[in-house]
């Protein structure tokens, strides 16, 4: 049977097989965890910011969707001139600034004002008070941390005492006070970008219309819903990153195949001049050489679907505040894109070989 | 596919020049050559005189420079690659001097897949046994090529060349790797596969006692055939083998 004859083969050359089985998993570990962290990331900060409730956030033009590489760059003083305009209801200015310690970013927010948002911080223990060096930190954080109200943090190189713990789900997990973070930011009286959300009764969409009137140099991204959100912040090279970890991928599972490929076919000149001596057709031996490379994509990329579902395992559990994303569709399209790499790689191989001249290599020792 | 004529060869004019850079090899020099259905030729002749080229040739391994080869009256000479080889997949086995079983594969598996590659994988399965019975590899059936004897490998690579029944056998120096005992079993099934199945057979060889065992024997000088000699086959010593 020929089931057997590519089994045989692919067994013929057990650490050759197990190597390119790595590779592809290798290929298809890099799309999965790589795409899952950006989705992750990427839906986390959506989630988060819609969880603000605002209406609208307005930044600086030309800042991208993550405000941590964002700079400090709008007066305070907008903050009171935004209140003025008509159908404007609540103004939280916020300043944020991305703690490398704990990969994630920390707010510096006046609590009155943030508490007119639905998003306001939920307190589950200590005192709704933020002053000072007082720290607000989420559940989360509190956790992985170990740390409750009263005690000491150091956040951004200074300590911080907790006045409290509110629950996760809140835009970040690390609240300190605006004016002790523009302090230690040196941008006294900047901040990084505005929660807007619309008086009671007001036009969502009229008031939207007024702002981006009134400061056409800012940019007014709407918050009302994820697409919308997505669609209107400004991603830089997203789209070119995602393509270019996909490329990778499928380079590394198309070379790898070919290579294994090539060399095999040159190894079993022989066989394939018997086999053709036997009459098999091209399409005979065409089907030979995909098959055993696609019966070793598909080990490839059970193994690395495997391993990305453990690595991301460890990732979240090694640091419980970032997000892998790994959906069905994606682990489809990861697995589909690791057997196209592979089974463009088998076809100029197999086309090799199903040219061979028979005699010659009936007699290639 | 000419249903009618079984295992007829014949070639007119047929020649095989090779090509190394600016020298030109004549390997095959305007062979005429008829080989009825069910006759069993040897063909002898010095080394380098193109009796294995000749066989490649009337198999479709290769196709000529000119002249024709005709295989149960097809032109085969005229027919692409893909059609040639649909000619060689139906009509003829190849019987080789290092008997060329793939060797990651049982003897069984070796069979089998000239039954697929032939396309008749399911069919005949009385057939088979009785065939594998004949060539008495029916125990070594499980057991690859390297775990076989010289003599088993080659009654292996017959089975696996007559298991779809093609009109003509050719067999390049079948006995040239084997001792005495084991060349004459190997003569002997090719003999009662000629008589029995009416199969073809062309049959190059060095050993003139091998060559006896033919119908007819061809003498091969300088790519052309010196002489057609006229055996009679009655061999009462192989009686009763089976
Ligand atoms: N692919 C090739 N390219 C060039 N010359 C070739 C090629 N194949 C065979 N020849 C030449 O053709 C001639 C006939 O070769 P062939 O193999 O048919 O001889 P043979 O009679 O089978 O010899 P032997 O008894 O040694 O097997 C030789 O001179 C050989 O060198
Ligand atoms: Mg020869």
């Amino acid at each position: 049977m020929t089931h057997s004859l590519v089994a045989a083969n692919i067994l013929s050359r057990p650490t050759r097989t197990l190597i390119s089985i790595l590779a592809v998993g290798t290929g298809v570990i890099l799309m999965l965890i790589i795409g899952g962290i950006t989705t992750g990331t990427l839906n986390d900060y959506l989630n988060r910011t819609m969880s603000v409730g605002a209406d609208f956030i307005l930044q600086p033009s030309g800042s991208t969707v993550f405000y941590a590489f964002s700079s400090a760059a709008l007066p305070i003083k907008l903050a009171d001139k935004l209140r003025e305009t008509p159908g404007v209801g609540a103004v939280a200015p916020v300043l944020a600034k991305f703690s490398s310690a704990d990969f994630g970013l920390v707010f510096g927010i006046d609590l009155a004002t943030y508490d007119q948002f639905p998003g306001r911080l939920e307190i589950l223990e200590g005192r709704n008070s933020l002053q000072g060096n007082e720290v607000i930190v989420d559940d989360l954080y509190a956790m992985s941390h170990k740390v409750s109200p009263g005690m000491t943090v150091e956040i951004l190189g200074r300590k911080f005492t907790i006045s409290a713990i509110c629950r996760r789900g809140s835009v970040v997990r690390v609240f300190v006070p605006l004016p002790t973070l523009q302090q230690m930011n040196g941008t006294e009286d900047k901040v990084t970008i505005m929660f807007i959300k619309a008086a009671p009764g007001a036009d969502v969409e009229s008031v939207f219309r007024e702002l981006h009137r009134a400061y056409p140099g800012l940019a007014l991204v709407r918050t009302t819903d994820p697409s919308v959100l997505l669609a209107d912040t400004r991603m830089p090279g997203l789209k070119e990153f995602r393509l270019t970890v996909v490329t990778v991928s499928m380079l590394i599972s198309f070379m790898v195949i070919l290579l294994a490929m090539y060399t095999t076919i040159f190894e079993r000149t022989r066989e394939i001049g018997i086999l053709k001596s036997m009459g098999a057709s091209k399409a005979f031996i065409v089907g030979l050489i995909l098959r055993e490379s696609v019966i070793i994509s598909l080990l490839g990329i059970a193994f690395g679907v495997g391993a990305s579902l453990i690595i991301r395992k460890l990732i979240t559990t090694a640091f419980p505040t970032l997000q892998v994303d790994m959906t069905f569709v994606e682990v489809l399209r990861g697995s589909l894109l690791g057997l196209l790499g592979g089974t463009l790689g088998a076809l100029y191989p197999a086309y090799k070989a199903a040219r061979m001249d028979p005699v010659q290599a009936l007699s290639y020792e | 596919m000419g249903e009618g004529l079984r295992g007829s060869i014949e070639t007119t004019g047929l020649t095989m020049i090779y090509r190394s850079g600016k020298v030109e090899v004549p390997a095959i020099r305007e062979i005429n050559l008829t080989v009825g259905p069910g006759e069993f030729v040897a063909i002898m002749g010095p080394s380098g005189c193109g009796k294995s080229t000749l066989l490649h040739l009337l198999g479709g391994l290769v196709r000529p420079t000119r002249g024709q080869v005709l295989i149960d009256g097809i032109d085969i000479a005229k027919l692409s690659d893909a059609e040639r080889t649909a000619v060689r997949r139906e009509k003829v086995g190849y019987i080789f001097q290092r008997f060329n079983l793939l060797p990651n594969i049982s003897a069984r598996a070796n069979i089998e897949l000239a039954k697929r590659i032939h396309g008749n994988g399911h069919a005949n399965l009385y057939k088979d046994d009785h065939i594998l019975a004949l060539l008495g590899i029916k125990e070594k059936i499980g057991f690859r090529p390297t775990e076989l004897s010289g003599g088993e490998q080659q009654r292996v690579a017959i089975a696996r060349a007559v298991i779809n029944q093609p009109s003509i056998l050719l067999a390049d120096e079948p006995t040239g790797n084997l001792d005495s005992h084991n060349s004459r079993l190997v003569l002997t099934l090719l003999q009662d596969l000629n008589q029995r199945l009416g199969q073809t057979i062309v049959m190059i060889t060095h050993d003139s006692e091998a060559a006896s065992m033919a119908n007819h024997v061809i003498e091969m000088r300088d790519g052309r055939i010196l002489a057609r000699t006229h055996h009679f086959v009655y061999e009462p010593e192989f009686e009763g083998l089976f």
